[in-house]
């Protein structure tokens, strides 16, 4: 029975996807299988991921920020000074070369924030393959920096306007399009979400960061973090941060989710915390839904974190307990952007800034001595203009 | 026996004819004369569509036919009243629900399952939920037991393993799906139609019905010569798209249309 079959977290994962997908996605999992055991495979990952991306990220002490919030040390793992300024790149490589490898000349992706676009769009261009993002016509607009950088790259970005115009419907109509070209076509999945392989495999391209971080830490103070925390829209930053550290119980994890505007459907995208057990997207997860299982419209400031649904790991991972998620607000998360902004110098995406705030209320309940790490998963260039014109609004 | 399977035991025409529409677009008394109109101007199986709010497999016209009806307050009572009173129009036709299956596991499998049946539908057809899940198979041995059918879709990228042990735990027909992508009318279909068809109804004991793109009279006449039954849906929501806001209107041009599909595949 399906609990069996492999692509399932607990009773979550799955594939749930229409019939035309499911021999793709075995090409899929079954190159992935070989791959993943190839010397060769590996090391042309980690040739791109070194030389072209920039990895090792480094592991930045945050001595002000330490200070000002009066707790635990904090550590910010730095995914925003990969190239194209978010963790995004690190799949977007290893799905590009499973593609080349199977021989398809074409990719697709869907985006939210722009920065899996992004990433899909520079992948597509170091490798020369048609490539094609699907993002919602809100999401153009508040995230107009990094569509211009795609249609620059050579990208063709495919506006959706159904329904919230919003990553939901990006994802759908991305889906849709894999199924009319299926044989010539890989869909890059962008997060940890979509049907059994995509979110073990966006989880093992993203468990750099965490595996990294882990390493570093500990080489350079001797002992394991006490707790590390990370953002969660569709949940592939915050599994690569938390995948190394899962089976070392001593270590606390916390999820941040964006809980938008208030706690009625339709304000917030907080699935971990609102969400019921359904199927969306070809994976069976919590997700925000209505009485009748109708999927809600989320929402939240942050482009990357607005998705009513969350890959099933998560979903996993909050039923046992392992992971803590807690909500962030949109007002939140604009306050902590501000604060990392001027205390740190850096200025990290919108989604980031959720993390930030999580981090701060868990390095004073650690309290001092103690050590925390953040996965900072991209920088906030993207973000400028929306949040000047969020600044402006307050300030009425 | 299921109501389908003794409709093709018993069959009095060449290809059936299964025209497909969604509940309550643009509202759901008109769906009811919609309903009305299309059996009595020859529908062999009925497929009512239950709107879902992300219709993955499905392409333009029906998403926009499933927005219009979402503006109508959504509820599974409203669904089986309408339902109820299409087949009390024309009781022996079976009517078969197509839908996603969030909203079937939200309402609870074997609720939905009784409430459906005293509606009159027979059968189901649930494009994302494949024959190789626990879901899946619970809900085959849960319709089994009333009498009702699991229609699964088999597609040109389907592997023959796949489909050998998909026959297991489908019943009704099969539902084939002629072209890759979602629905839509088309111009062409996949130069091997005709020999997958043939393949398919050598390997599974079943009726072969197809689906996915088709809308003139030409195709359905063609494509009759060898599947066992036409599935039309987007040509017909686009009669209720253009139509739609003139109920009188939209009858009319679905009784012309359907009729002459009926005749294209007698
Ligand atoms: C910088 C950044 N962080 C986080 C996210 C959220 O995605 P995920 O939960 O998959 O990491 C995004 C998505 O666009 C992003 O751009």
């Amino acid at each position: 029975m399906g609990k069996n079959l492999p692509g399932y977290f607990g009773e979550f994962g799955g594939r749930y996807s229409p019939e035309i997908l499911t021999e793709a996605l075995e090409e899929l999992e079954s190159t992935y299988q070989k791959l993943k055991k190839s010397k060769k495979f590996k090391k042309e990952l980690e040739y791109y991921l070194k030389n072209y991306v920039g990895r090792p990220s480094p592991l930045t002490y945050a001595e002000r920020l330490t200070k000002l919030w009066g707790g635990a040390r904090i550590w910010l793992k730095r995914e925003d000074l990969n190239h194209t300024g978010a963790h995004k790149i690190n799949n977007a490589i290893g799905q590009a070369l499973i593609a080349r490898f199977m021989g398809k000349k074409r990719i697709i992706a869907e985006t939210g924030a722009g920065q899996h676009g992004l990433a899909t769009a520079t992948v597509g261009a170091m490798f020369g393959m048609e490539t094609i993002i699907y993002m919602g016509a809100v999401d153009v607009e508040r995230q107009n920096l990094n569509a211009k950088k795609i249609e620059m790259l050579g990208a063709k970005i495919l506006p959706v306007t159904a329904g919230e115009a919003t990553l939901k419907e990006a994802t759908s109509e991305a889906m849709r399009d894999w199924a009319l070209n299926v044989s010539t076509t890989h869909y890059i999945v962008g997060s940890a979400i979509g049907p059994h392989p995509f979110p073990t495999i966006v989880r093992d391209f993203q468990s750099f960061i965490g595996t990294e971080a882990r390493a570093e830490f500990k080489k350079r103070n001797h002992k394991l973090p006490n707790a590390i925390v990370a953002c969660v829209g569709g949940g592939s930053n915050s599994i690569g941060m938390f995948h190394a550290f899962l089976k070392d119980k001593q270590v606390a994890i916390y999820g941040a989710e964006a809980g938008g505007l208030g706690s009625k459907p339709g304000e917030h995208s907080a699935t971990l915390t609102y969400g019921k057990t359904g199927f969306l997207h070809g994976t069976k997860t919590l997700i925000i839904q209505d009485e009748f299982g109708q999927i809600v419209p989320a929402h939240s400031v942050s482009a990357g974190l607005d998705y009513p649904g969350v890959g099933p790991e998560h979903a996993h991972l909050s039923q046992t307990g392992r992971v803590d998620y807690r909500m962030v607000t949109d007002e939140q998360a604009l306050d902590s952007f501000l604060e990392v902004t001027r205390v740190e110098g850096i200025i990290p995406a919108l989604e980031t800034a959720h993390a930030f705030h999580v981090a701060r209320d868990v390095a004073k309940d650690l309290g001092k001595k103690k050590d925390l790490i953040i996965c900072l998963s991209g920088r906030g260039d993207k973000d400028v203009t929306e949040v000047l014109r969020l600044l402006g609004e307050r300030s009425k | 026996m299921s109501k389908i399977k003794s409709l093709f035991d018993s069959r009095s025409f060449k290809s059936a004819f299964i025209p497909y529409f969604t509940l309550g677009d643009p509202n759901y008394n008109d769906s009811i004369e919609f309903g009305k109109t299309i059996l009595d101007n020859g529908a062999d199986i009925l497929e009512l569509g239950i709107p879902f709010s992300d219709p993955v497999a499905d392409g333009p016209v029906i998403q926009r036919a499933v927005a219009r009806s979402l503006k109508n307050p959504f509820s599974f009572e409203e669904i089986f009243r309408v339902t109820k009173a299409i087949h009390d129009h024309k009781p022996e036709t079976p009517l078969v629900y197509l839908t996603y299956f969030n909203p079937i596991y939200h309402c609870g499998i074997s609720k939905f399952l009784d409430r459906a049946k005293e509606s009159g539908i027979v059968g189901l057809v649930i494009p994302d939920l494949p024959f190789d899940t626990e879901e899946s198979e619970i809900l085959f041995q849960e319709l089994k037991v009333r009498d009702m059918d699991l229609i699964h879709l088999v597609t040109p990228a389907s592997e023959k393993k796949r489909i050998q042990a998909l026959s297991k735990t489908s019943s009704g027909f099969i539902y084939y799906v002629t072209s890759f992508g979602v629905t839509g009318e088309r111009r062409e279909f996949s130069v091997d139609l005709k020999e997958r068809i043939k393949f398919l109804k050598d390997t599974i004991q079943l009726p072969i019905c197809a689906g996915f793109g088709i809308s003139t009279p030409e195709q359905s006449n063609q494509i009759s010569q060898y599947a066992d039954g036409i599935i039309i849906g987007s040509a017909i929501q686009r009669i209720i798209e253009e139509n739609g806001s003139d109920r009188t209107k939209a009858v009319l041009a679905l009784a012309d249309y359907i009729s002459k599909i009926r005749a294209s595949i007698s």
